[in-house]
């Protein structure tokens, strides 16, 4: 009981519940609250004769509404004769503000949470409870183009900072009525909302209902980025592989959606989480569905075929070079062994050389300001390129090798995906270079049962391929024609399951 | 309590196999590319102290593979001896800066000592062990040293192994006077009772130190050449003897494993006509009449017309019978004189009739199993041979005939 306290909202310990009836006092309380803080604005006015005063944080609140909608409103719209306060504070509260959204306020707890977020309030003096006029407004990035998973084809926007807008986004796609959008507040100190979003009578009430309650369970000071819930909700909390999808593509989370995914905004971050996540939707990018169905089958089969070699290429190599030399093509034998003549490290140690490299290249790459990125371009060309091979330190292979693997982790749609097979293919040279293929097929079965023993929010991991769904192969490797596709995936829209009806395609059947 | 990230017991268990597994064993027979020597190409003889003589061809990966080449050639050879084959392999050591891998092998050249000696106790490291992977083909040095011969450089294709083994694949598949026998046929030949083996030779022309030296692949027209000659004849693990061009291209029909060829023969008017052979099967049947055995086989082959230096019709049917009938007498000579030639002289069942025989009447077989060498030669063989022209190529007409 207490631990729920503490977590809805740590100011309680101190926190008075109700309002004082006189507004000096209210003032002095939250002033004391706020510690004189710069950024509150107190403008202490007399309305019919009674003292007021309207509470804003600078910065959070739209000035232009403050000023017009609520201050013109106040000072010039009041009742000309006197009135008893509540009657007054009833005329404010139901006739005179021009302004979309006001509640009341009764309580400390809550003051604080609408001042912090950015609502004016309105104090009377004599008055035990307070309005709080919505009029959030700070400056935001606004809608931009997405640039961590870019699209030829389909829409360019991309989820911002701001969680109101991104549920916008979602229902600008979404124009059902079952569009369910329920919120919640996370972080002890950070106060992040969170906003589940999913479609009723889509969506399986049993995820729903385990999304809400691993939420609820959660109790930490501060929520700086979905990251930090997806680590609390994740099913596998020791698993390589994200067992949470994420994008910041509102076209992604929105086909999630209408699959009977359940979406999780958070405050503060355009990463959208979306759950149940099955591994093949980490291969899947929303562009499958944009371009025709033959290339984005083809690309499927291409992603998956690069997914094979980010992981296993470097180590195969290992393992073809040191134990099973009888299996390369003769030429090609002899032209390795050729590059191989004068190399100083074994296969195993100059692979490693080369992956480490690449992996301080890429970070580097990733932190590195923009000016200076160019530089790191060019020294990074000279460590894993024609100088390595010059200085004898490397073998021209080995460099084809690790940059065939560097590009085919770069295929992956989702940058989370990445992450494991950039980690594993390291033990998966270890394995290549102590037991060769053997060490390759035994790490790779380890590999297939882990996958296989993972879920995420109730579905299999690798369904559809264990357990075997042939209805839903439709839209895995190949991709049908979007008339094709006629039932949605049956580990997750378990209710709904028809998608189009079959008189529905045009031209020639 | 247990803190949430402290490891389950079978976590940890895990962990210490894991690290065990890995850091115990060490990268066990494990050789980098640069620690092999990539043997191509073996031959193996006897000296006359009666000790193994082998002969390894290594290659030089950064002569063969090299954008700038030196004069070092692109091949080593290594000869060792020793009582036993696999000794003489592990003497080479001390000669090789690597130690000598062999499952890339292309080729192994018997010499002349050994085969008229026996080659089954040489064959059986190159079978028995693991390296050894048995599609390499047996060859049979016909008149020249066994390091002679894997010492030559060929011209055009560097690796002198590989020469030979692409020689040998193409003479087969498509002029037929040879054929190309890995180690488990050999061996499956050489033990059976029904059957002989053969071996294709492997022949050298021109001066022996003028082939081990670069300056022969200096010249357009190397002087010294590797070439693939006609098969020998075995029996049991003996060399007997030789067949002839056309005597071995007789034995691939009989056998059905002519792929392509030519044929010439004569027309009725002067001059001759070629038929490009395409295809041919043969069968095998035995009959028994009379507890006398009789052999039948039945070859049939399509082919085109291929080169026309008389005058003659092609569009004509009757002259195209006729050019299927002379085809077939000419294939069924050669087949006849293969026949022969191994009854006669060498009594070596090269075409697997006891085989046959055997199973046709097993019972027949049983009887003269021991004996078979001598009812060989006595046999009764009828071929049967039928020829298709399916093609005349561009032209109906010879470019002699006028109009």
């Amino acid at each position: 009981m207490t631990d729920k306290d503490k977590q809805t909202n740590e100011l309680d310990d101190s926190a008075p519940h109700a309002l004082f009836s006189r507004v000096e006092k209210n003032i002095a309380y939250i002033e004391t609250a706020l510690g004189n803080s710069t950024d509150l604005v107190i403008r202490h006015i007399q309305l019919n004769k009674t003292k007021c005063a309207v509470l804003f944080i600078d910065g959070l609140v739209d000035k232009h509404t403050v000023q017009n909608f609520l201050m013109e409103a106040l000072m010039l719209e009041m009742p000309k004769r006197r009135v008893s306060v509540t009657t007054l504070y009833n005329t404010i509260k139901d006739a005179s503000l021009p302004i979309g959204e006001l509640e009341e306020v009764k309580q400390f707890k809550d003051l604080f949470s609408r001042l912090l977020s950015g609502e004016t309030l309105l104090l009377l003096d004599e008055e035990t409870s307070a309005l709080a006029a919505s009029t959030k407004g700070w400056r935001d990035r606004g809608v931009q183009e997405t640039n961590s998973e870019s699209v030829i084809r389909g829409p360019k926007e991309a989820f911002t900072e701001t969680l109101r807008t991104n549920t916008a986004l979602v229902r600008r796609k979404i124009k059902d009525p079952k569009l369910r959008i329920d919120g919640k507040v996370i972080g002890r100190v950070t106060q992040t909302e969170i906003a589940v979003i999913y479609v009723d009578g889509l969506a399986d009430e049993s995820v729903v209902e385990e999304v809400h309650s691993r939420l609820d369970a959660i109790d930490i000071d501060g929520v700086l980025e979905s990251g930090y819930l997806e680590e609390y909700i994740e099913d596998a909390h020791f698993s390589p592989f994200p067992t949470v999808y994420y994008s910041e593509r509102p076209d992604a989370i929105a086909g999630g959606l209408l699959e009977g995914k359940v979406a999780i905004i958070t405050d503060g971050t355009p990463n959208v989480l979306l759950v149940p996540a099955l591994f093949v939707n980490f291969l899947q990018s929303s562009e499958d569905y944009y371009q025709r169905y033959d290339i984005g089958t083809f690309i499927r089969l291409l992603r998956l075929l690069s997914f094979c070699v980010a992981l296993f290429m470097p180590s195969l190599y290992i393992a073809f070079t040191t134990f099973h030399q009888e299996m390369i093509p003769p030429s090609l034998l002899i032209s390795l062994a050729a590059q191989r003549e004068g190399v100083p490290f074994p296969a195993f140690v100059e692979a490693l050389l080369m992956e480490f490299t690449f992996e301080i290249l890429r970070e580097a790459g990733v932190r590195l300001p923009k000016a200076v990125g160019s530089a790191v371009s060019i020294v990074g060309a000279l460590v894993l390129g024609e100088s390595a091979v010059q200085a004898g330190l490397v073998s021209p292979a080995m460099v084809i090798v690790v940059a065939l693997t560097a590009i085919s982790s770069f295929v992956f749609p989702s940058y989370n995906m990445a992450i494991p097979i950039r980690m594993l293919r390291f033990l998966f040279m270890i394995l290549a270079a102590t037991f060769g293929l053997y060490g390759i097929i035994l790490g790779l079965i380890a590999l297939i049962i882990h996958m296989c023993s993972l879920k995420s929010f109730g579905s299999p991991y690798m369904s559809p391929f264990a357990p075997l769904t042939t209805k839903d192969q439709k839209d895995v490797l190949v991709r049908f024609p979007h008339w094709g596709l006629f039932s949605r995936p049956s580990t997750q829209a378990k209710n709904n399951q028809g998608r189009t009806s079959h008189s529905s395609r045009g031209g020639q059947s | 309590m247990r803190h949430p990230l402290a490891p389950h017991g079978y976590v940890k268990w895990t962990l210490v196999w894991v690290v065990m597994v890995l850091t115990l064993t060490g990268c066990w027979s494990s050789r980098e590319l640069d620690e092999l020597g990539v043997a191509v190409a073996i031959g193996v003889d006897k000296d006359e102290d009666d000790r193994y003589v082998l002969s390894v061809q290594i290659i030089n990966p950064s002569e063969v593979a090299s954008d700038a080449p030196t004069t070092r050639p692109p091949v080593t050879l290594y000869t060792t001896t020793g009582d036993t084959l696999f000794q003489a392999f592990r003497n080479m050591t001390t000669h090789s800066p690597r130690k000598v891998y062999v499952s890339q092998l292309r080729m192994v050249v018997l010499g002349p000592e050994i085969v008229n000696e026996g080659v089954t106790p040489a064959l059986d490291l190159l079978y028995r062990n693991h390296e050894f992977r048995p599609t390499f083909f047996v060859t049979v040095a016909r008149d020249a040293s066994v390091s002679d011969i894997l010492s030559t450089l060929t011209p055009y294709e560097r690796i002198p192994a590989k020469k030979l083994m692409d020689s040998l694949i193409d003479t087969e598949e498509n002029l037929g006077i040879t054929k190309s026998v890995t180690i488990d046929n050999l061996i499956a030949d050489v033990r059976s009772n029904g059957k002989e083996a053969v071996l294709p030779g492997i022949l050298m022309e021109g001066d022996a130190a003028t082939g081990t030296s670069t300056t022969n692949v200096e010249k357009v027209d190397a002087p010294t050449k590797l070439s693939i000659d006609g098969l020998s004849i075995f029996r049991g693990d003996q060399l007997v003897g030789w067949l002839k061009e056309e005597e071995s291209q007789g034995y691939n029909y009989a056998t059905g494993t002519v792929q392509s060829t030519i044929e010439t023969f004569a027309c009725d008017n002067p001059g001759t006509l070629s038929v490009e052979i395409l295809r041919s099967n043969a069968s095998m049947d035995a009959q028994l009449r009379s507890g006398k055995p009789t052999i039948t086989i039945r070859v049939e082959v399509e082919g085109n017309v291929g080169e026309v230096d008389c005058v003659i019709d092609l569009s004509d049917d009757d002259k195209m019978k006729d050019i299927n009938k002379k085809t077939e007498e000419v294939i069924e000579k050669k087949i006849n004189a293969a026949i022969n030639v191994t009854q006669e002289e060498y009594a070596s069942d090269i075409f697997g009739f006891g085989n046959v025989i055997h199973r046709n009447h097993p019972a027949y077989w049983k009887q003269i199993k021991y004996d078979w060498k001598s009812h060989f030669s006595e046999l009764e063989v009828k071929t049967d041979v039928k020829v298709k022209i399916r093609r005349k190529g561009k032209s109906t007409q010879p470019l002699q005939s006028e109009g």
